[in-house]
């Protein structure tokens, strides 16, 4: 390994295959238990990674990016729900498509907040995408003749193949790992390297004849596609979905993932989703207090961590590798 | 026409209107000074319900049952609320002004998380409300809760105050001068830390005022703080960021129009407001009150 090769693309690379490999051998473990946190951890890591196009790579903060979660879990149900059989069976076939449907109504509903939301930027943008989120969650949570309000949508049972939780969670790992290849591409890109100088410098980004906000917009849709696609594994997964998907406090959720992880790389959120969800799983086995554990992990992050798990590996990696090697320069 | 139920929804919605003025004026302050945008800020409001509570329980027990016991109690928890929050500008917030946006955010949103959880840990999981035992008072064809003119007075009273703190005095105005820019304060020899803990302390003072005020008119429940800070986003958007003026304006907006839209869509009330929020950030995206400066 180069140094310059760490320099640019950082662990992302031996990180994203540690995880796959690990990723590959939970069902070993005993009981189904493990298999279904790790099932959770992709679904909600691919939500975070999502974020992170807009976060990390084009510097917006959206505080209603789980609208789009939202939408895609309910596009997904609803044409699942009128796909089965009266005996609640669904065909493999209708099952996919079910699936597929995520991402495109996702896609859409971005397309119509993005919009609005990228002549927007900081504080701002982060303020319309809430009022985006919270307003599209008061119309599911409310129009019950369509969405079923506050019930949900229940009985989104699988075909009997994917019933089986190792069944269903190595088709969640071989989307989440088609997806997180796609959002790698999309990053390393020419595409990729405008969100970073957006992030970085937006004026500068104009004067070069970047077209700033049709650029954002794209990259909106695209996270909101993803989002979309998470969405529709979520369905299936909980076999329901219900308004709290559009919420807040879940766009806060993929906001957790990404600073614990780290948002500097691909993989970081789903690193992030690896701790969050898993802690979850392990202290919500001891207390009801999981809002005060995370909630003191998170305050502990921001003071003493800046730049999440992955940042500070790097950190230290490069801090090591510069003082080995010449002792003079000082790392970039 | 019987214009009984909209004198009563009208007055519901000064209420409302008044308690998310209070909980915003904070909010709006902290942001102006601090560039700080305060998540906890509806947690620490419930937060103060509680104490407001238990002091109000307390005193009752001791002295026996009477309205006027809110009065120290409400100032007790208020006091306590500022102190609160002085501290936490102090021991957290303090840390992370060097920080970005997202980091600043994460932190308060951490905070929701933790009092939410430690108020629950204390409290319990049961509402909390304190019922005073006031007669309603008939007028317009209708039967009005009388509290209803306290807690408008009160808000008023706190408006009128503000202002001319800001306004008229040495303070208020070496606040405001912090708004347009801090670092011509600090370089005139104004101790600025100090005055960022003193807003802090206000914005969450004030906070505690609007969860004492509020308690006798409905409970005090666990997660309530999720929804009210997101309407008090949508009031300082509204207004636009550090005006005063227009998160008044915009708090009667949004108290008035949620209460109307209960009236004619129950479950769409808060649907409306952030359709508002979003015609507003797209035709004047700082605020109807605001200027373009901070933009």
């Amino acid at each position: 390994m180069q140094p310059g090769w760490l320099a640019r693309h950082g662990l992302t690379v031996p990180v994203a295959i540690l995880m796959l490999v690990l990723f590959l051998l939970v069902p070993l473990l005993p009981g189904e238990y493990w298999t279904q946190v790790a099932t959770e951890i992709l679904i909600l890591g691919l939500f975070a990674m999502s974020f992170n196009l807009l976060y990390g790579y084009m510097g917006q903060i959206s505080f209603g990016h789980a609208a789009f979660f939202g939408v895609g879990a309910y596009a997904s149900a609803m044409l699942f729900t009128r796909l089965k059989t009266a005996g609640g069976e669904i065909g493999m076939l209708d099952f996919f498509l079910s699936l597929a449907a995520g991402p495109p109504v996702a896609a859409v509903a971005a397309l119509i907040v993005g919009f609005f939301c990228v002549r927007l930027t900081g504080i701002y943008f982060a303020m319309l995408s809430l009022a985006f989120g919270e307003l599209l969650f008061y119309i599911v949570f409310s129009w019950y003749s369509f969405t079923k309000g506050d019930d949900g949508i229940q009985g989104l049972l699988p075909p009997s193949f994917f019933q089986d939780a190792v069944n269903f969670y190595y088709l969640t790992l071989a989307i989440v790992t088609l997806a997180l290849l796609a959002m790698w591409r999309i990053t390393e890109s020419p595409f990729g390297y405008i969100m970073r100088t957006l992030r970085d410098n937006q004026r500068r980004a104009a004067f070069l004849g970047i077209n700033v906000r049709l650029h954002m917009l794209i990259n909106f849709v695209i996270a909101g596609s993803f989002a979309g696609l998470a969405g529709a594994l979520w369905g299936p997964f909980s076999r329901s979905v219900n308004p709290g998907l559009l919420g807040w406090q879940e766009s806060g959720i993929a906001v957790f993932m990404t600073l614990i992880g780290g948002a500097g790389s691909i993989v970081g959120p789903l690193l992030g989703s690896v701790i969050y969800t898993m802690l979850q799983a392990v202290v919500k086995m001891y207390t009801v207090y999981w809002p005060l554990t995370i909630g003191t992990i998170i305050l502990l992050i921001v003071l003493f961590l800046p730049g999440g798990v992955l940042g500070l590996v790097e950190k230290r990696i490069k801090a090591r590798r510069s003082g080995d090697g010449d002792a003079g320069s000082r790392e970039a | 026409m019987d214009i009984g139920p909209y004198v009563l929804q009208l007055f519901s919605g000064l209420s409302r209107a008044m308690v998310l003025f209070l909980l915003s004026a904070g909010l709006s302050l902290i942001f102006g000074v601090m560039n700080i945008l305060n998540f906890a800020h509806a947690t620490l409001w419930l937060l103060s319900g509680y104490i407001t509570f238990s002091i109000f329980t307390f005193l009752s027990e001791q002295l026996g049952a009477s309205p006027w016991l809110l009065l120290p109690a409400i100032v007790g928890a208020t006091a306590l609320m500022a102190l609160i929050g002085f501290a936490l500008e102090r021991f957290l917030i303090r840390r992370t002004y060097e920080r970005d946006l997202p980091e600043q955010l994460l932190l308060t949103f951490a905070l929701v998380l933790i009092i939410g959880d430690l108020i629950k840990l204390v409290w319990g999981v049961e509402n909390r409300r304190i019922n005073l035992g006031v007669q309603p008072v008939e007028m317009f064809d209708t039967l009005i809760n009388p509290y209803h003119f306290v807690i408008v007075g009160s808000g008023v009273a706190v408006a009128a105050g503000l202002w001319f703190f800001l306004h008229r005095t040495r303070l208020g105005k070496i606040v405001r001068a912090a708004v347009y820019n801090r670092n011509m304060v600090s370089a005139l020899g104004i101790p600025i830390p100090l005055i960022y803990g003193l807003v802090f302390a206000a914005g969450v003072g004030l906070a505690g005022l609007a969860g004492g005020v509020f308690l006798p008119l409905l409970p005090m429940a666990l997660g309530v703080d999720h929804d009210v800070i997101v309407q008090c986003f949508a009031v300082v958007v509204i207004g636009g960021f550090g005006s005063m003026l227009g998160t008044f304006v915009a708090s009667i907006i949004v108290g008035v129009v949620y209460a109307f839209s209960i009236l004619f869509w129950p479950d769409g009330a808060l649907a409306m407001i952030f359709l508002i929020v979003i015609v507003v950030l797209i035709w004047r995206p700082w605020g109807l009150f605001g200027t373009e400066l901070r933009f």
